[in-house]
């Protein structure tokens, strides 16, 4: 809100321009693993971004993400393939990021009324019921085993391996080429939801989670902006699923089902509520940890011990072990998560080397606002 | 939105009863708000005041009666459209939502601005402009109730004092015609509490607005109001100016009252 | 007619079962505003103890030694894990989501043990069926129904008449307050985990009890119906949630009965048809049936 000091602003738009430098050069040195554990990363960014919208800011709770998407994921697989319409391809992409916020739309009879924790179990019906769908719609979906993703084409140009294309020496594959991709959905992501949360339709969001009551007197249409909200995260959620889709190459029911959506929550707490950079912090350690986990596990002291007396312990447990461990000591010593552990740092960082600030405004004591939070406080 | 450099329309409560299982709260409570007037709510401890509160904004509906502000029937409206139609008010707890101080009044000019999802999703000039002029205003406000050198600061570190004027301007940013202050200085020490007159005395100036006011501190009510409405068990039971009021006999018996009634009304 | 009795049997043994999960998984929202994830967990860790003790112990034996161990991991898990920074209602959206780290430890560990096997929990009644009147039923069940009967009115008996329940309820009601009054916030919530956590591993006995094959490791899994079911009730109401788990029990029972008839809606219907009832249900009551008012006091 405050007016930026045009060398802050200078400072700020160099260090942004230097990761975009960075980000942009990674293909020409990381392996297809990495590429990959980047296209995963990206993806639940923008679909942490949009849950974040909906639980941090809006303050409800939804276990429904992994059905918003699936229905991106799914919406495009069939609307650019075969059987379906077989539109092009970037056709497809867009209008499977409507159909999931038009999902989100016909849910908002439930969403607009429901709160609190009956809506994050309301929403657990989202998962399963679609799941449901998914395994039993076979000509739509191509049921258990899935459908294979066509890849997307921009003006001619694949992103898959079908066509050769070397840059500087660099054979650019598919991931190579997906990473681009990614990294200006997630920008446009970036730029789009800091625009909401900083704007109007964000303040009014932030009051409706802290009061619905001060919301409503201050000229905020309750449902109405609960309802957006739904939409708004859906349609996050449904490009999202696009790109999991396009970065996956098949889409199959299993993959939506309730960890999903646990994961997506996990990323956003993890991550710290309300903040964009948040959501993205806690989307990239909630992908990457387990797959960097499950790849060097094996050289981890314990996991090398062969047949102890309750039999092994395999790579994939030992990061599902690691997993879960980390999710329980992060939120232990950070409980506001890794942005406000990093802010926290800076405060700290910054204290030392300017004269301390006025009392009071080093730490924030106000705990963070809950989306699970039982009651609202009466006035 | 209104033209708000006339006199505010006049505020009309007729009739209004309601009733919470069984329990009358109101009993065919009326009075007007005289354009440009501050109009005191008093009464002792569950005399129905907040309830009336929560009529005025929408967010209790009568069994019976009417609210009506100029030619606008509010009787049925939701919160948001009374809203919009000029009507804010605080709450006798604070109810700040998280952020500076600066989003907290901008949150007060939602009613008066119109970038929705879209344009603020993409930045469009028409919501950068806008937000930039309702942040000016935003800022004027904060002038006018002494919020200035706070403007950029997180609510959460401000005296409560200070937290309850944020309200107030809050309230203020929405440019009512009818400003409901629900105990405006309820918890407030004594230099507070003249600020805070200071301030109701300033905007009633410079805005022109019809000010409702729900206080205990006697003192405060008689030196603020232009009129006094007395409530006592959901009943009115006196009306008129604060001489007038001050030497009303029903007046007397309820605020001194028999030791039973005392007990009840505590 | 015969069918139909069968299946209302099999919906009020199924949700009785239920009750007691959702029961807990209440209780634990009532006294925490924690959403535990790690419910499952806690069910498949009381199974999985009553089938590796039951030999050696005995099935009363293994089974009192699982509930017991069971109540205390949750409840050393909400008291060391959930509560570190104090017993804070604002952070329980950060509990919740520490409860996602437990149960995935939790779940691992069980899983690796447990592996693709199929677990005896050695109870009592085997594989036996009574006549009941008109229709054949598993004693399992008869005794899956009688034991939720009595341990439920066992918890609403030390809801009401405990000071334990009363501090619950007060905490529940404003957790200030109820600070104010000497209700020792820490302790008062640890025991109500540990309640749960034994409901959870008696409900493992019946969930692996004939006609199931036997505990899985993906036993726990049927927690998550207990989630609608607590819901359908109302969160906060603990008759509310036997009112729901048995709706839910019947809905399966009956949805999965009739299949044949229902297959246009597809195969396994009865599993999700749970969460449809749920959403109607919410659409209408959206504080559940039992819920409290969902008007907003001002």
């Amino acid at each position: 809100m405050s007016e930026r000091l045009p060398r802050a602003r200078a400072i700020r738009l160099g260090w942004t321009l230097a990761a975009v430098a960075v980000l942009c050069a990674l293909p020409f040195y990381l392996d297809a693993f990495w590429l990959r554990i980047g296209l995963f990363s990206m993806a639940a960014a923008v679909g942490a971004v949009g849950l974040g919208l909906l639980s941090g800011t809006a303050g409800q709770l939804s276990l429904g993400h992994a059905f918003f998407l699936a229905m991106g994921a799914y919406g495009y697989v069939w609307l650019a393939g075969e059987p379906g319409p077989g539109l092009p391809t970037a056709v497809a992409a867009v209008l499977a990021v409507l159909l999931a916020g038009a999902a989100g739309g016909i849910f908002s009879p439930v969403a607009g009324r429901v709160r609190g924790i009956y809506l994050g179990v309301a929403t657990l019906a989202l998962v399963f019921l679609g799941h449901h769908v998914l395994l039993t719609a076979d000509s739509v979906t191509g049921g258990f085993n899935g459908r294979s993703v066509p890849p997307l084409e921009l003006g001619g140009f694949s992103f898959s391996t079908d066509s050769e294309l070397t840059l500087l020496g660099v054979p650019f594959g598919a991931e190579e080429r997906l990473w681009y991709l990614g990294l200006a959905l997630f920008a446009v992501t970036w730029f789009t939801a800091r625009g909401l949360l900083h704007g109007r339709p964000g303040r009014a969001l932030v009051a409706l989670r802290d009061s619905e009551t001060a919301a409503a007197v201050m000229g905020v249409n309750v449902s109405r902006y609960r309802s957006a909200a739904f939409v708004v995260s859906s349609m996050y959620a449904g490009l999202a699923g696009v790109m999991l889709a396009l970065s996956f190459r098949r889409v199959v029911p299993d993959y939506f089902g309730l960890v999903l959506s646990v994961d997506y929550l996990a990323m956003i707490v993890i991550g710290g509520l309300g903040s964009v950079a948040g959501a993205t912090a806690g989307a990239v350690f909630v992908t990457a940890l387990p797959l960097l986990m499950t790849r060097y596990a094996d050289q981890l002291p314990l996991v090398a011990a062969p047949g102890t007396t309750d039999g092994t312990v395999g790579p994939t447990e030992a990061a599902r072990y690691l997993y879960g461990a980390a999710i329980v000591l992060i939120l232990l010593f950070a409980p506001d998560g890794l942005h406000g552990l990093v802010r926290r740092l800076r405060a700290r960082l910054r204290g030392r080397r300017a004269a301390p600030p006025p009392a009071g405004t080093t730490s924030p004591s106000r705990p963070p606002t809950s989306a699970v939070r039982a009651k609202e406080p009466t006035p | 939105m209104t033209d708000r450099t006339t006199a505010p329309p006049e505020l009309a409560v007729t009739d209004v009863t309601v009733r919470f299982a069984g329990l009358t709260a109101l009993d065919a409570v009326s009075f007007t708000v005289t354009p440009g007037s501050v109009h005191a709510l008093i009464g002792p401890n569950g005399a129905g005041k907040s309830t009336c509160f929560n009529v005025l904004s929408g967010l209790c509906r009568p069994a019976a009666g009417t609210v009506r502000l100029g030619d606008a029937d509010l009787t049925r409206l939701a919160p948001h459209r009374i809203a919009a139609l000029g009507v804010a008010r605080t709450f006798q707890n604070i109810v700040t939502t998280q952020g500076t101080v600066a989003d907290n009044l901008m949150l007060g000019r939602h009613a008066l601005s119109r970038s929705g999802f879209a344009a603020s999703a993409l930045r469009l000039p028409q919501a950068r402009r806008e937000q930039r002029e309702h942040l000016d205003r935003a800022r004027e406000i904060a002038e006018l109730t002494g919020l200035a050198q706070h403007f950029d600061h997180p609510v959460a570190l401000l005296s409560y004092g200070d937290r309850k004027r944020v309200e107030f301007a809050r309230a203020l940013c929405l440019e009512p015609s009818v400003l409901l202050l629900d105990e405006p200085v309820a918890g407030m020490n004594a230099a507070e509490r003249a600020r805070t007159v200071e301030v109701v005395h300033t905007v009633r100036a410079e805005l022109g607005l019809s000010v409702v006011l729900v206080e205990h501190d006697m003192g405060l009510v008689m030196r603020l109001a232009d009129e006094v409405t007395v409530l006592d068990f959901g009943r009115r039971i006196a009306h008129g100016t604060p001489d007038e009021v001050r030497s009303d006999p029903e007046v007397l018996r309820a605020y001194l009252g028999t030791g039973a009634e005392q007990e009840d009304a505590a | 007619m015969t069918s139909l009795l069968d299946n209302v049997f099999n919906g009020l043994a199924l949700g009785a079962v239920y009750a007691l999960v959702a029961l807990g998984f209440v209780i634990i929202f009532k006294a925490s505003g924690v959403m535990n994830f790690a419910h499952g967990s806690l069910l498949l860790l009381g199974g999985y103890l009553t089938a590796v003790l039951h030999d050696d112990l005995g099935f009363a034996g293994a089974l009192a030694v699982s509930v017991l161990v069971t109540a205390a991991v949750a409840g050393a898990m909400d008291r060391f894990l959930l509560q570190a920074g104090g017993p804070d209602p604002h952070t329980a959206h950060v509990q919740t989501i520490v409860t996602i780290g437990v149960d995935i430890l939790i779940l691992t560990d069980l899983s690796r043990r447990i592996g693709g096997d199929l677990l005896s929990l050695g109870d009592p009644w085997g594989d036996s069926v009574s006549g009941l009147g008109p229709v054949t039923v598993a004693d399992s069940r008869i005794a899956a129904i009688v034991v939720s009967a009595v341990v439920i009115a066992g918890v609403f008996a030390l809801f009401r008449y405990t000071t334990w329940g009363l501090s619950l309820r007060a905490s529940a009601e404003d957790v200030e307050a109820a600070a104010l009054m000497g209700v020792r916030l820490v302790r008062v919530r640890m025991l109500a985990w540990c309640l749960a956590g034994a409901l959870a591993a008696l409900a493992a006995v019946f969930l692996a009890a004939f006609p199931a094959p036997g505990l899985e490791r993906t036993t726990g899994q049927i927690a998550l119906k207990a989630f609608p079911a607590a819901i359908l009730g109302g969160m906060a109401s603990p008759p509310g949630a036997l009112a729901g788990s048995l709706l839910i029990g019947m809905t399966e029972a009956l949805v999965a009965g009739y299949q044949s008839e229902l297959h246009v809606l597809g195969e396994g219907f009865g599993d999700v048809a749970p969460y449809a009832v749920m959403v109607l249900v919410l659409l209408v009551r959206p504080t559940g049936l039992f819920g409290g008012k969902a008007a907003v006091r001002v």
